[in-house]
């Protein structure tokens, strides 16, 4: 069995990052949108982990929970935008939503 | 007996006698018109009396202190210790301001009784005494004050009083419509300012020279610096002594032709007699028209050191021979135009001018005593004249009323009935004799009829001149020619005759108030020569060259100490500013035989002429004669100066200083030139270039900001790509780029 | 150390705050506003007389200093000070603003509350000109004063008030940049405004004194003002009301002259002495031009106005004779200036009130009609006049004394003063025309004949006026007592400069 080196946590963190970076760009769907943002987040968390271990040094692991605590108080806020703005415009479909166009 | 203390209290009396009716005196004479006349005249001629006797007290103070005089401090002045400048409050008590304070205070209560007759029944009674007591008291301050500065106070203020008295009667209008009393006042009072301009220029010539204006210090360092040729200097000036005092005396020349009405300003006198009689009688007589004498004489030091120096004045004369010649032709020139006058005040005024002339001259040659004893002998007599002229005003007034009752409509032909002209008079001796007599006495006296005071005073003048200016002597003999001339003339148009107007017949002898004080003055005019006898003088000289302590002897000697004799050459020569007079009697022969000669020509020539008020005079047929009645120099003032000056005046202030340099200047150029230039700016420039800048720039962003806001898609991804983007761009930024 | 100038200067500023809060509006309070800007002022009053008792005659320097840095990187300072060149003007801006509220107290019935507080803002800023001894300060003070009379005439004043009252302001405004910028120059270069600091340190700038001079000089000739700077002069006085007036001519113009006397001459001695004869003969010019244009005048306020020009021109001449006669000869004629032509002011306000006309041929013989005022008029038209034994004669004379043995006026300073004298011909020709056509002559126009003698508040102003017109008049070493020792220190300064500059 091969052994689990940094390169692997690596490689993983950087497709979900990708992954979640091409669905924000990508999706129409505000939830999905959303959830790529927590994709790409976790995989920094991941990186940051792996680091972390690799180092030998606690510091990574402490801000990944800043991070996770980061997200859960967007992750609020945000589903709370979401629904607010369901209601007015019933829909989520982001590109119904072009009020800043300049 | 030691009275110096008591010098103050001269100029108190006449100052609390202004505040008392000044003050009370229109209640008390509106409250009850005869007890409010009594207390108010009564009053002031009380205060008026009161510093008579202070005067007298003085008198005799110098009597038995061997005529030491003495200068009272009251307080100080003006002190300005940085510059070294002191003038005290202070009054001089000598041998010449007590004779000054006497004649002042002296015929000043006598004019003060009379007028309280004279102004009887005046609407503003009380103002004219408080102007009446003002004058005394200035005129004392004038007398009596121990610098030029104080002196200068006397002089301006008696120039007030006069203004003020002359235009007493401010509401009355002539034939012409012109407030002539108030015109009369006010050019009274500039003339004068004229006058005092050479006043105040001399004093900061002498505060600057002598470093003080206090009379013994001005003198004494005046004569040191002459012995020394000393060479005056301060600031960057500097100028010989000589030079200096010339220019001094030369200027208080100016002030004095101003004060006592000599050539070329004697013109404010004839008209001043506008203002009520006994006004022409003390200020425009006895008084304050003598001061210019006064003046030089108090400076003669000034004067003969002048003398001394030569003809500085564009090298061809002194000062003391101009002052000399300009009272002799103002002597000559007066009593010419006197002859031509027909109000009896004018004629009064012109002899006045005539008289101050002789004192001039006198004064001019040094005979400083004599023009002091003409002075004091003009002030009774020339006072006496007023007085009676007065007198016989207010006679033909009462007549004039007296027809307007009897037949009111006979008169209303005559529009105005004019009581001082000699031509409506005559025959007034019989209606009113005490007036008579009296001016006869003062005509008498003024036309130098021995042995009434005239004949002394007037001789000592011509026999001075008979010795030291031959020209002198003849024109001022002439001027007596004159005198004695018109005299007769006045005496015939008006006492004798017939009367030739209703007026005259009707006229009225004045009341106690007026003939008393006419009487005692007459008595004064008929003994004033005792004053200075020439033979007493002499033999008193000739006795012992010292005056007993304690007598009085004549004015020689007592003025003696005033006008002092003082060393001016390094060889100590004793230099005299007057010689003992000595009875000339060809000089005298001479001129009284002329003075008969005159009156007698005249009474001949008027012994049955004019017949009527319009008939002309017998003297109009001689033209050139009549020419001197166009005033001389009247005229030349009013139309060679008063014009052009208030056409200088209206240009420079409506077209200069108005329409030029506050309308045009200001308004056309700055404030028109500004407003179009800003509307060149507003309407212009602004518009095309300041708008045209900021316009531009903002266009300008605008189509920037088209062009950019298309990035503005509004989509979120679009954005987050551009993060994207971004976030890319910076790896690459730090991976390849930096490193 | 001592607050009593800073109280000297800003009291007044109590009576302000006191009147805002007695107003009730719709003008209900108006006779309670009188009485507190009365109060207000005559309190000041006794301040200043209290300043003058803590006064020493006998020290040439600054005293009852009050000193504390106020922008101290910039070396500008709060810096009140008194001396013997300023305290007869203190003493007369709290007598004129006295006066000038007495004298409104019928004249003014509309908007009485910004009226006084005007009047007391104008004091406030008066009395800081002439305490202010630090030029920033000053300059301040200086510039202050421009609004209340700005308002006093724009909104008081007579039917062509606006175009008066612009003209003031930007006649003095314009005249005050330049001095601002040679003050600007002279902080600068020795990094303090303090005036005996600059005096001290006068070599840093002695080069540029001769512009830095101008520069004062226009702003001061300006407010004074010297021929031919006068054209905003008969506007404003005409237009003014009649306190306006009174404070215009009494103590604005006094500014002016007090500059040259504080500024202009210790701080560029040189310059004053080279120019000295250039404005000799302008404040001459102004004299005679003065006194010849006050003559043919129709409306009496224009008269004095221009009356005014004539007496300043007297000012000038004394100060520039560089002398301590012609100095303080000049200051204590800015006080009589202040007295009399004051008091002229305000008869002619008495009788406008009356007559709603000033026009001399509207009137005549008053003398029968109100016998009383026509006395008192004829005592300030003679001091005006310059009749000895009052003030105008007292200060004259000092003067031309002074311009007599001037050295700044050169080798024959006779012809100056002998000029100048020449106006005292002029002064009785203009005045005496002045007083006969309205007080003399018949009574023949019948609305005169209802006129009122002056009444008790009158009475008292005339009165007030009088009795510093006589007392100057007849025992002025009181006056020049207080002046002496500063103005020899400032006489000394220039000789001792002058003569090493030659």
């Amino acid at each position: 069995m091969p052994e689990v080196t940094i390169d692997w946590y690596i490689a993983l963190s950087v497709i979900l990052f990708t992954i979640g970076s091409l669905g924000v760009l990508l999706r129409r769907n505000a939830i999905i949108i959303f959830m790529s943002v927590e994709m790409m987040l976790n995989s920094a968390n991941l990186a940051f982990v792996a680091f972390a271990r690799y180092l030998g040094d606690l510091d990574g692991q402490v801000l990944v929970f800043f991070v996770i605590t980061v997200a859960a108080a967007e992750v609020a806020v945000g589903l709370a935008l979401i629904v607010a703005i369901f209601r007015t415009k019933k829909s989520i479909n982001i590109d119904d939503m072009n009020l800043l166009k300049g | 007996m030691n009275a110096y203390g008591l010098a103050p209290l001269l100029l108190l009396f006449p100052a609390v006698g202004v505040l008392f009716n000044g003050l009370f005196g229109r209640r008390f004479v509106e409250a009850d018109a005869k007890v409010g006349e009594r207390w108010s005249g009564w009053f002031a001629s009380l205060m008026a009396i009161s510093s008579f006797v202070v005067a007298v007290l003085l008198f005799f103070t110098l009597q038995t202190n061997e005529f030491h005089p003495v200068v009272v401090p009251i307080m100080d002045w003006i002190s300005i210790p940085a510059a070294d400048f002191y003038v005290p409050w202070a009054i001089r008590v000598d041998t010449l301001s007590v004779t000054m304070m006497l004649v002042v205070t002296g015929v000043g209560s006598l004019i003060h009784i009379y007028a309280i007759g004279y102004m009887h029944g005046d609407p503003n009674f009380s103002r004219f005494f408080t102007y009446f007591s003002l004058f005394i008291f200035f005129m004392l301050i004038l007398v009596s004050g121990s610098t030029y500065l104080v002196l200068f106070v006397g002089w301006e203020g008696v120039g007030l009083c006069s203004f003020l008295l002359i235009s007493f009667w401010f509401d009355r209008k002539n034939a012409a419509g012109k407030a002539m009393n108030a015109d009369a006042g006010r050019k009274a009072f500039i003339v004068n300012r004229v006058g005092d301009f050479g006043m105040v220029l001399a004093m900061f010539l002498m505060a600057w020279t002598f470093r003080s204006l206090e009379f013994d210090t001005v003198f004494e360092t005046a004569v040191e610096m002459f012995k020394t040729n000393h060479i005056v200097q301060f600031g960057l000036f500097s100028a010989p002594i000589s030079v200096v005092i010339t220019a001094i005396t030369a200027l208080f020349l100016l002030g004095a032709t101003g004060k006592s009405a000599q050539i070329p300003l004697y013109v404010w006198l004839p008209d001043a007699m506008a203002g009520p009689t006994p006004v022409s009688a003390l200020i425009h007589a006895a008084t304050m028209v003598t001061s210019g004498i006064y003046l030089i004489v108090r400076s003669n030091v000034l004067f003969e050191i002048a003398r001394e120096s030569g003809p500085v004045i564009f090298g061809v004369i002194s000062t003391p021979d101009l002052v000399a010649l300009i009272g002799a032709s103002t002597g000559l020139l007066a009593g010419l135009i006197a002859f031509t006058q027909f109000d009896i005040k004018k004629v009064l005024a012109y002899s006045t001018v005539s008289q101050l002339g002789f004192m001039i001259a006198a004064a001019g040659m040094g005979a400083y005593v004599a023009a002091m004893f003409h002075l004091v002998a003009h002030a009774f007599f020339k006072a006496l004249l007023f007085l009676g002229s007065g007198s016989v005003i207010h006679g033909m007034e009462h007549g004039h009323h007296h027809l307007l009752h009897d037949h009111s409509h006979a008169e209303d032909h005559e529009a105005v009935f004019d009581p001082q002209d000699m031509r409506t008079m005559g025959g007034l001796r019989h209606r009113m004799p005490v007036t008579f007599w009296t001016y006869l006495i003062g005509a008498l006296a003024l036309s130098g009829i021995p042995p009434l005071a005239g004949f002394w005073s007037k001789d000592e003048i011509l026999a001075h001149a008979n010795e030291h200016a031959q020209v002198v002597y003849v024109v001022l003999a002439l001027a007596a020619v004159c005198t004695a001339f018109y005299m007769g003339r006045q005496l015939h148009l008006t006492f004798f005759g017939a009367p030739r107007h209703a007026a005259a017949e009707h006229a009225q002898e004045s009341s106690r108030l007026m003939t008393v004080p006419l009487i005692a003055l007459a008595a004064l005019a008929a003994v004033g020569g005792l004053l200075n006898l020439p033979f007493l003088t002499t033999r008193m000289a000739e006795a012992n060259h010292h005056h007993p302590a304690g007598v009085f002897v004549g004015l020689e000697s007592w003025l003696e100490h005033s006008i002092a004799a003082f060393e001016l050459t390094e060889a100590g020569t004793i230099h005299l500013p007057h010689t003992p007079i000595v009875l000339s009697p060809v000089v005298a022969g001479i001129s009284t035989l002329l003075a008969l000669v005159a009156l007698g020509g005249a009474f001949y020539i008027y012994r049955n002429k004019p017949e009527t008020a319009a008939d002309p005079d017998p003297l109009q047929r001689i033209k050139p004669l009549w020419w001197f009645r166009i005033l001389p120099l009247e005229t030349f003032y009013m139309k060679f100066v008063v014009p052009p000056f208030k056409w200088l005046a209206d240009w420079l202030a409506f077209a200069v200083d108005w329409n030029f340099w506050h309308d045009f200047v200001h308004n056309n150029i700055i404030r028109d030139m500004f407003v179009s230039f800003a509307t060149f700016l507003a309407d212009v420039f602004d518009k095309f270039g300041v708008d045209g800048t900021v316009n531009g720039i903002g266009s300008l962003t605008k189509g920037l900001a088209g062009a950019i806001r298309r990035t503005q898609t509004g989509f979120a991804r679009t954005y987050a790509l551009g993060v994207f983007l971004g976030a890319v761009a910076l790896l690459v930024y730090f991976l390849w780029v930096l490193y | 150390m001592s607050i009593l100038l800073s109280v000297l200067v800003f009291f007044p500023v109590l009576g302000v705050l006191a009147i805002l809060l007695a107003d009730r509006g719709k003008g209900e309070s108006d006779n309670l506003i009188r009485w507190i800007a009365l109060v207000t002022s005559l309190i000041t009053l006794v301040i200043s007389v209290i300043v003058l008792a803590s006064y020493n005659p006998a020290v040439s320097g600054l005293q009852l200093v009050d000193r504390v840095p106020w922008i101290p990187a910039w070396g500008i300072q709060y810096f009140l000070g008194i001396d013997g060149l300023s305290i007869l003007m203190v003493l007369l801006t709290a007598f004129i603003s006295v006066i000038a509220i007495a004298a409104s107290w019928s004249a003014i019935d509309k908007q009485v509350k910004a009226y006084y507080t005007f009047m007391l803002l104008m004091e406030v800023g008066m009395m800081g000109v002439f305490l202010a001894q630090d030029l920033f300060l000053f300059y301040i003070f200086w510039e202050f004063t421009l609004i209340p009379m700005y308002f006093l005439i724009g909104i008081w004043g007579g039917t062509e008030r606006v175009y008066a009252s612009i003209k003031f302001f930007l006649y003095t405004m314009a005249g005050s940049l330049l001095m601002l910028l040679a003050i600007l120059y002279m902080g600068i270069t020795n990094g303090t405004f303090s005036v005996p600091d600059l005096i001290a340190g006068r070599a840093a700038f002695a080069d540029a004194q001769h512009i830095l001079f101008l520069g004062f000089a226009i702003a001061f000739a300006i407010k004074v003002p010297v021929f031919p700077f006068h054209s905003w002069l008969p506007d404003a006085h005409t237009q003014a009301p009649t306190a306006g007036s009174i404070i215009l001519a009494g103590v604005l113009l006094k500014m002016g002259t007090y500059g040259f006397v504080r500024f202009n001459l210790p701080l560029f001695p040189q310059a004053s002495f080279d120019y000295a004869p250039a404005i000799a003969v302008l404040a001459i010019i102004g004299i005679i031009y003065g006194a010849i244009v006050s003559f043919p005048q129709k409306d009496v306020k224009k008269l004095v106005a221009y009356s005014s020009i004539s007496h300043l021109g007297f000012v000038m001449l004394g100060i520039f004779s560089l002398n301590t006669a012609g100095i303080q000869g000049g200051i204590l004629q800015g006080v009589n200036h202040g007295l009399s032509t004051g008091a002229l002011f305000f008869l002619v306000g008495v009788i406008y009130e009356q007559r709603h006309t000033r026009l001399m041929s509207e009137f005549g013989g008053l003398w029968k009609a109100i016998p009383l005022f026509s006395v008192l008029s004829l005592i300030v038209v003679l001091s005006s006049m310059g009749l000895p034994g009052l003030n105008g004669f007292v200060g004259e004379f000092t003067i031309l004394l002074g311009s007599m043995g001037a050295e700044s006026l050169g080798t024959h300073p006779w012809i100056y003063t002998a000029f100048a004298a020449s106006g005292v011909i002029l002064a009785a020709v203009y005045l005496l025309w002045m007083f006969q056509n309205v007080f003399m002559g018949p009574l023949d126009n019948p609305k005169n004949e209802a006129l009122r003698d002056v009444n008790r508040r009158e009475l008292v102003i005339f009165l007030a006026f009088l009795v510093f017109i006589v007392w100057i008049g007849i025992a002025p070493s009181g006056y020049f007592n207080l002046m002496d020792s500063s103005v020899s220190r400032l006489v000394n300064d220039i000789s001792a400069t002058v003569m090493v500059g030659q």
